[in-house]
């Protein structure tokens, strides 16, 4: 079984990096804005190697794209009222409060035009259908989604961009807060960066202070299955990089011989497999690190049930990865507490990684129905305190825009 | 030469008048057009699925393993069946279907057979009660069954969760192999298919002549051995039918394999659908092909099948055994208990589970303080971080347009299933012994055979193209669970039909009464409680329809798309929620309908 897992994953891997292009340079406002969180997306960001066609190659959406890309949120907003009064606009995201952020942008530019309408329809599809349902979307001629707010750089690479069917779509205001502009600017626009970290239940007296615990002989963390969650799977290839192989290699020497002994097996078998792929001298401590993980792991279908759990008094010493923005909803009672739980990367002398950070990312359709307003929208998510408001009131997510993230700090 | 040119002239006319007498008979044009919808609409699907299989998916394996973003190629068959990932991405989860099928049979036979035995040729008591409440765990959608198993059976100990009801309340901890896997699965499904072995079987027993066991007895023939040479006997058909049934339907069942971690192919079929479409197509081939095999062992077994009559004019009565004074009360009392374990506690569960504080926090079963009780997954009006940013159940919009979403499909696909299926079942009965009868019969009932989640994988491609593109559109959706339920009304129908006798409808043509007069006002009154069954049966089947449709639309579309997702993300207040509105408005659509037809969904369930 181990040896299915350990070769799945380094079929898997090498798709992951024949599909990524292996450039290496990380997708701006990502990292350094989130308290030092990796994001996986991002280890080999696709976007950088694209190069600008020549504007007669430009689709009509990536012509207009250009010209939106020169002006202001309030010139994007008067040519989204032009365009979209009385319509009806679609979006689909792996974010549910899209449907939330739409009414406020509908509401903004009622203050420009208070006779402005505009209907709505936001759809979030579970387990990687989002892939489909805008594969399937971008075969009409004009589709029925005006623009995405997506995860996965990876599949967006592969399946959606080079395909050519999301165009990137960066707002002016964005970039001058990001000290860029939109022709210097590499990669996608993100709009924000989730936290997945490591919590525990604190009900009995065990502990975690080495991110090497998390795979230790019996020990089943609660995670999304990496099938169900992509990012999930991104999170493990990012590990197979030098700086975070060699992390784990730092964090291992930190254990104590007879944990250390535990290890040692898994790790010198994944010597030659690192090899083999092609990896630094340390990736055989990431690709252990990976197959205990992936062996072990409880798979869940979602991080809400993973937080129910967790938080619960019954679940002592049980541990999960998931991201931070759960624990917002949990009502105190006599079994259920936030104080249930721990943050392992707050213990002191903690080692190794504390969880993993991936971004979401807004993209405009190719054959989008409203291409203005649809940028329109993406620069009023990004660019405004109420655009961002529907993610930015909870713990957990982190605006790329540094002035909207300080304003919601 | 003008000799030659009248006979010309006169096959001709022989030919023109054939085809003219051919077509003056509604239930040959019914059959030729039928015949043509169903093979476009069976086919057309199947080869889309497999042209699938050639193609070339940018960003998946086949695109990495043959360095190209388009084309066709054969790598996927080869990758798939041959690489080192065969045994886990298609032999393991080929097997865990394969017992799953087949245990879900077991299951439901046994249960629904033994229950079907004790209701109708035992003195029993309750039995009333009991045959009401047995078909409770059909009417459910079959996953919200196996959530009601982790709620009561996990532990921290064991599945390494917070603990179940079980566990907190009484301290029990049950095995893993109990917990997860292969045998609460096919325990869940199999309790949720038994009603079909109950109506299948108990049709059989209730039916059943006397006089052949009673001649036994006066032969002083031991009761084993009248029950395994004259009673058992009597129901393989009935049993066969069951198979016929749930086999498919449980191979195709995504949900509970899902919820109770266990990998069979549907599973494997939406998780490697992301970075290995084409072979996850294969596999749908595969459960496609399983459904094929069923059918022509149907088509073998009616061949074959010795004929038991169960019906005779010399005895209606049948003997009830006698299982004295305490047995009857006994027996009821243990499948009181356990038809209070599959269809009344989750209903319960599921209604307590709307009032908890947090998803599974029993504080107030602990504490007893109402304080942890709480009204707010109800009657809360806003998007509020306390409810996972959205509104309470009363005021949800997106509970509410699925609600709609879901009548309007169900509504929809019963008219036209119910419609199409009763034309299909009148026209072949009227042409019973010619082989086009035969084939539209069999390719109407193909579909029901085949496993939910190809025939929405297959439908999904289809309609997915630069022509037609209707993902996520009701049309869709009414579209393949009309092709899916056709057989529920058509076997209705048909077994309905074949006990009518010609000269009703003939009487009628001598009179020159149309066709149309004569369907409204001889052969639909007549038949009335089977038809009616017909519309019943899809209408019910497709309120809390998941794995057929999972993939043709996003959440919040319809209600089961709804409540996968509320209980994926662990919200299981609202899917709770949401389940108690499917049940209640299935309960009131059958209690209407039985109260103005005298039709019931107990007594058509199977078609």
């Amino acid at each position: 079984m181990k040896r299915i897992v350990s070769l799945l994953l380094a079929i898997t891997m090498a798709l992951t990096l024949a599909a990524c292009g292996g450039t290496g340079t990380a997708a701006p406002g990502t990292t350094g804005e989130t308290g030092g969180s990796e994001t996986p997306d991002d280890k080999e960001d696709p976007g950088d190697t694209e190069e600008t066609p020549a504007p007669e190659n430009l689709t009509d959406t990536q012509k207009i794209i250009q010209e939106a890309q020169g002006m202001t949120l309030g010139e994007l907003a008067k040519k989204a009222i032009e365009e979209s009064n009385g319509q009806m606009f679609y979006g689909v995201g792996n974010s549910s409060r899209g449907a939330t952020a739409l009414p406020l942008f509908i509401d903004y530019l009622k203050t420009i035009d208070p006779s402005y309408t505009m209907e709505f329809e936001w759809q979030q599809p579970k387990n990687n259908k989002i892939f489909d349902q805008l594969t399937a979307d971008s075969l009409k001629e004009t589709g029925t989604f005006a623009m995405t707010l997506i995860q996965d750089g990876n599949q967006i690479e592969s399946k959606m961009t080079q395909t050519g069917i999301l165009d990137t779509f960066i707002p002016k205001d964005w970039a001058e807060a990001n000290g860029t502009t939109a022709k210097e600017h590499e990669g996608y626009l993100p709009m924000q960066t989730l936290n997945k970290i490591f919590m525990y239940n604190n009900t009995g007296s065990k502990t975690y202070d080495n991110c090497w615990d998390f795979v230790a002989e019996g020990e089943h963390g609660l995670f999304m299955d990496i099938d169900s969650e992509v990012v999930g799977k991104n999170f493990l290839y990012m590990l197979t990089r030098d700086d975070y192989s060699a992390m784990l290699k730092e964090a291992f020497e930190a254990l104590a011989a007879e944990e250390q002994a535990y290890f040692t097996p898994t790790i010198d078998e994944m010597a030659s497999e690192a090899e083999s792929l092609g990896l630094g001298a340390d990736g055989k401590y990431a690709l252990a690190w990976i197959k205990l993980w992936v062996g072990s792991y409880n798979a869940q279908t979602d991080d809400g049930p993973i937080c129910n759990t967790l938080v619960d008094q019954s679940a002592t010493d049980q541990f999960g990865l998931l991201v931070y923005s759960k624990l917002r909803a949990v009502e105190e009672s006599a079994s259920v507490s936030r104080n249930n739980v721990t943050v392992a990367a707050y213990n002191d002398g903690y080692a190794g990684m504390g969880g993993f950070g991936y971004s979401h990312y807004l993209f405009v359709t190719d054959n989008t129905p409203l291409p203005w307003t649809a940028c329109a929208f993406i620069a009023y998510l990004t660019c405004t305190a109420d655009g961002f408001s529907a993610w930015g009131k909870d713990i957990g997510g982190y605006s790329s825009n540094p002035e909207v993230y300080a304003e919601n700090e | 030469m003008n000799q030659t040119s009248a006979l010309r002239a006169g096959r001709a006319a022989i030919f023109k008048n054939k085809v003219r007498t051919f077509f003056s008979k509604p239930h040959n044009v019914i059959l030729l057009l039928m015949g043509i919808v169903f093979t476009v609409s069976t086919v057309a699907p199947i080869v889309a699925i497999v042209k699938d299989t050639f193609k070339i998916h940018p960003g998946t394996i086949d695109a990495f393993l043959t360095g190209k973003a388009e084309g066709y190629t054969l790598v996927n068959y080869i990758d798939l069946f041959t690489s080192n990932l065969a045994r886990t991405n298609l032999w393991s989860p080929l097997w865990n279907t394969v017992l799953l099928a087949v245990g879900t049979c077991v299951v439901a036979i046994l249960f629904g057979g033994v229950f079907a035995f004790l209701v109708t040729r035992t003195d029993m008591a309750w039995r009333k009660y009991l045959s009401g409440i047995f078909i409770f765990p059909y009417i459910m959608p079959q996953w919200t069954l196996a959530v009601v198993w982790q709620n009561l059976f996990d532990s921290n100990a064991v599945t390494g969760t917070s603990n179940g009801l079980l566990a907190a309340t009484l301290g029990i901890e049950m095995p893993l192999w109990w917990c997860k896997g292969l045998f609460p699965s096919l325990v869940v499904l199999g309790l949720h298919y038994a009603p079909f072995a109950y109506i299948l079987i108990g049709g059989i027993f209730r039916n059943m002549d006397a006089n052949l066991e009673e001649a036994a007895t006066i032969l002083d023939t031991p009761k084993w051995k009248t029950m395994t040479k004259i009673t058992l006997p009597m129901v393989k058909p009935a049993t066969l039918s069951t198979i016929l049934l749930v086999f498919g339907s449980a191979m195709g069942s995504y949900p509970v394999p899902h919820y109770l971690g266990l990998t069979t192919l549907s599973t494997k079929y939406v998780s490697m659908n992301s970075k290995y479409a084409g072979e996850a197509s294969i596999l749908a081939i595969v459960m496609m092909l399983f459904g094929v095999g069923i059918m022509l062992l149907n088509q073998f077994s009616l061949q074959s099948r010795k004929n038991y009559t169960t019906v005779t004019g010399k005895s209606g009565q049948i003997s009830k055994i006698h299982l004295g004074k305490i047995g009857k009360y006994a027996i009821a009392l243990v499948l009181a208990v356990v038809t209070f374990f599959t269809s009344i506690f989750p209903i319960v569960s599921f209604a307590f589970e709307t009032f908890l504080p947090n998803p599974g926090d029993y504080s107030f079963l602990y504490t007893g303080d109402t304080a942890n009780l709480t009204t707010k997954w109800w009657v809360t009006a806003t998007n509020t971080s306390a409810l996972y940013g959205q509104k309470g159940i009363l005021y949800n919009e997106t509970i509410r347009g699925a609600f709609l979403g879901t009548i309007l499909v169900s509504v929809t696909c019963a008219l036209l299933a119910g419609t199409i299926g009763t034309l299909v079942g009148y026209a072949v009965s009227k042409n019973r012994r010619s082989k086009a009868a035969n084939y539209v019969n069999a390719v109407a009932f193909l579909p029901y055979l085949m496993p939910s989640i190809a025939v929405g994988v297959a439908f999904f491609i289809l309609f997915s193209n630069e022509y037609i593109n209707l993902f996520n559109t009701y049309t869709l959706l009414i579209i393949v669970g009309t092709v899916k339920y056709i057989p529920f009304a058509s076997r209705s129908s048909l077994n309905s039909m074949l006990q009518l006798s010609g000269e009703i409808e003939e009487a009628a043509m001598i009179q020159n009464i149309p066709w149309i007069k004569r369907m409204i006002h001889i052969i639909i009154p007549i038949q009335k409680t089977s038809i009616i069954s017909g519309y019943l049966l899809p209408f019910m089947t497709c309120l809390r329809e998941l794995s057929l449709f999972i993939l043709l639309c996003t959440q919040g579309f319809i209600l089961s798309t709804t409540l996968d997702y509320f209980d994926e993300m662990g919200l299981y207040a609202f899917s709770s929620g949401i389940n108690l509105i499917l049940i209640v408005t299935i309960l009131i659509c059958n209690a209407i309908v039985n109260k103005v037809t005298g039709a019931s969904l107990d007594k058509g369930i199977g078609g």
